[in-house]
């Protein structure tokens, strides 16, 4: 609750409803005997298949749907399967094994695309090779369920003259009788423990949420802010930590300072609002997708308060009836990775539109081995998509073709941007929230 | 004092107590064989009885074979047989009722015919 000064009237924080609905992230009762992942896409192939064929009759009534090992040359239909782009310079287990040294470099940082990328699609019954100029491979990456008509060709490839991609999902209506404005704040890579961060301009975020900065106005601001969420990367423990040898007493401290220092943050927080913390890629979580929540033992202060809540990545709730999904970024950056698009928003579209939030698992983003489900699958389109640990602040919203309305943000990097987000959910509008410490 | 039995009191294996289910995310498979496990007396066929085991179960086994390799219901590696049924039928995929009453019969091997090779 802020507080207001020399004993006026109290300021008191709004509420608002919260469900949380990360329960298909989490593991509990799968077990592992040592299935693979074909299952998995089994699971993503039946799904999509099924929604594909509820469209495919609107947007080409007149073809055969056929399966890859029915194809006819020549003769004109629709194929659905799942993709597949066969990249060189993906880097391969293999290569380690094979006799000649190759010129190419055994990683290369940023991009694996090559101008010789091509894509296939899979069904149960067999793949086949896509031709034709209309489906750009820098465009797509493996694991994306798609239509194509077309038609086999002499060679034994299939032609594509045309696709269907499942699109938007369809939303449910967003509540319209909101009055008032209640935001909620995201922040993104805080990296407690690295050099980059920077505690005051951390404290400073700090001290605005709880409302210990700044006059009335300022504190009546604040006090519209219904819940924070912290997107990732909140720590950084180095990764030579995690390679399961024995941690020296002298290192102990490493391994345990950015954590102690993160949850006498935390506390200032959950003492005077609902935090939701998401784990992301170096935090002390595990390394596939869906990431577990992180320990609540790991927040001894922290963890005392109810208005704690530790959750899954990715992280799926509902405030006020608006429905929220995010993820900590490493859906986004292993997309940038495998294709190409103009900025990471448009990664956060096509997400939307093959309705799955990590295509590229389980091929080049870790996953596990779901056997009766695929829980990244997008059944309903969310009201707010989010992703953290992006190099910028961007955001845009999203129409879709059935009046879904979806407000996209890329959060950037706190220790390294000092940018926080604000989301009004009485109108899906987004702002920055900058903190700086150069005076 | 001697005759009693020390395990009366001295217990040989640990108790372990049923774990809650908290709701949600129930895996099928487990749902399934709790429902089997109450009907499986009444669906075990009466014609087995009648043939020689020998021959009955190489038929069954024949009859499992094809269910595994049919492409229909998913990839057979990885979980046993009467899992993969029980998640064609949960997807609405039909599985031949004849294929589960096979299943049912406790003389059929519980995983596809490339477990342990592969």
């Amino acid at each position: 609750m802020a507080d207001s000064e020399m004993g006026e009237a109290t300021l008191e924080r709004k509420l608002a409803v919260y469900r949380n609905l990360d329960e298909r992230f989490v593991i509990r009762e799968e077990r592992y005997k040592g299935q693979q992942f074909s299952h998995i896409y089994f699971m993503r192939l039946h799904h999509m298949r099924s929604q594909l064929q509820s469209l495919i009759p609107k947007w080409k009534p007149h073809l055969p749907v056929n399966t890859v090992l029915g194809l006819e040359e020549g003769k004109e239909c629709i194929i659905v399967g799942t993709l597949y782009k066969h990249m060189k310079l993906k880097p391969s287990i293999l290569d380690e094994y094979s006799k000649e040294r190759s010129a190419i470099p055994l990683v290369k940082p940023h991009n694996f695309m090559s101008t010789d990328d091509h894509l296939i699609l899979e069904d149960e019954s067999g793949r086949v090779k896509l031709a034709g100029p209309m489906l750009a491979p820098s465009a797509f990456v493996t694991g994306i369920v798609i239509a194509v008509h077309g038609k086999e060709t002499s060679e034994g490839d299939f032609f594509v003259e045309d696709f269907l991609e499942a699109g938007l999902a369809p939303q449910v209506d967003r509540p319209l009788d909101s009055r008032e404005d209640k935001f909620v704040a995201f922040v993104s890579g805080l990296s407690v423990g690295t050099n980059a961060f920077n505690p005051l301009q951390f404290q400073l975020l700090v001290d605005h949420i709880t409302g210990h900065l700044g006059d009335e106005n300022e504190q009546r601001i604040s006090s519209k802010i219904v819940r924070l969420v912290i997107v990732g990367n909140s720590m950084h423990i180095s990764h030579g930590f995690f390679s399961g040898q024995t941690v020296a007493p002298k290192d102990h401290a490493k391994l345990t300072e950015p954590i102690r220092e993160l949850d006498i943050f935390l506390t200032q927080l959950v003492a005077a609002l609902p935090v939701d913390i998401m784990p992301g890629c170096n935090d002390p979580a595990n390394y596939s997708l869906p990431q577990q929540p992180l320990h609540r033992c790991l927040f001894a202060g922290a963890s005392a308060y109810n208005t704690f809540v530790s959750c899954t990545n990715p992280h799926h709730f509902e405030l006020d009836n608006v429905q929220f999904v995010g993820t900590s970024g490493q859906n986004i950056d292993d997309l940038y990775k495998y294709s190409d698009a103009k900025d990471k928003i448009e990664f956060m579209e096509r997400t939307l539109r093959w309705r799955h939030l990590a295509p590229t698992a389980p091929n080049t983003l870790g996953c596990y081995p779901y056997v009766d489900k695929d829980p990244f699958l997008i059944e309903s389109c969310p009201h707010v998509y989010f992703v953290g640990n992006q190099e910028k602040y961007e955001t845009r919203l999203l129409q879709g073709p059935d009046k879904q309305l979806v407000r996209l943000i890329s959060i950037p990097r706190f220790c390294e941007t000092g940018v926080a987000v604000m989301l009004n959910l009485r109108n899906l509008e987004c702002h920055a929230l900058s903190f700086s410490t150069n005076l | 004092m001697s005759s009693s039995n020390i395990t009366s009191f001295f217990r040989q294996e640990k108790k372990t107590t049923k774990r809650k289910n908290d709701g949600g995310g129930v895996a099928i498979a487990k749902l399934c064989s709790k429902i089997r496990s109450d009907l499986a007396p009444l669906l075990v066929s009466s014609t087995d009885q009648l043939r020689s085991t020998k021959e009955s179960t190489k038929e069954a086994e024949e009859r499992l074979k094809e269910f595994d390799i049919d492409m229909r219901y998913g990839p057979s590696m990885g979980l046993t047989r009467i899992e993969r049924w029980d998640r064609a039928s949960a997807l609405g995929l039909c599985p031949p009722a004849d294929v589960e009453s096979l299943l049912l019969a406790t003389s059929t091997i519980s995983h596809c015919l490339w477990q342990g090779r592969v």
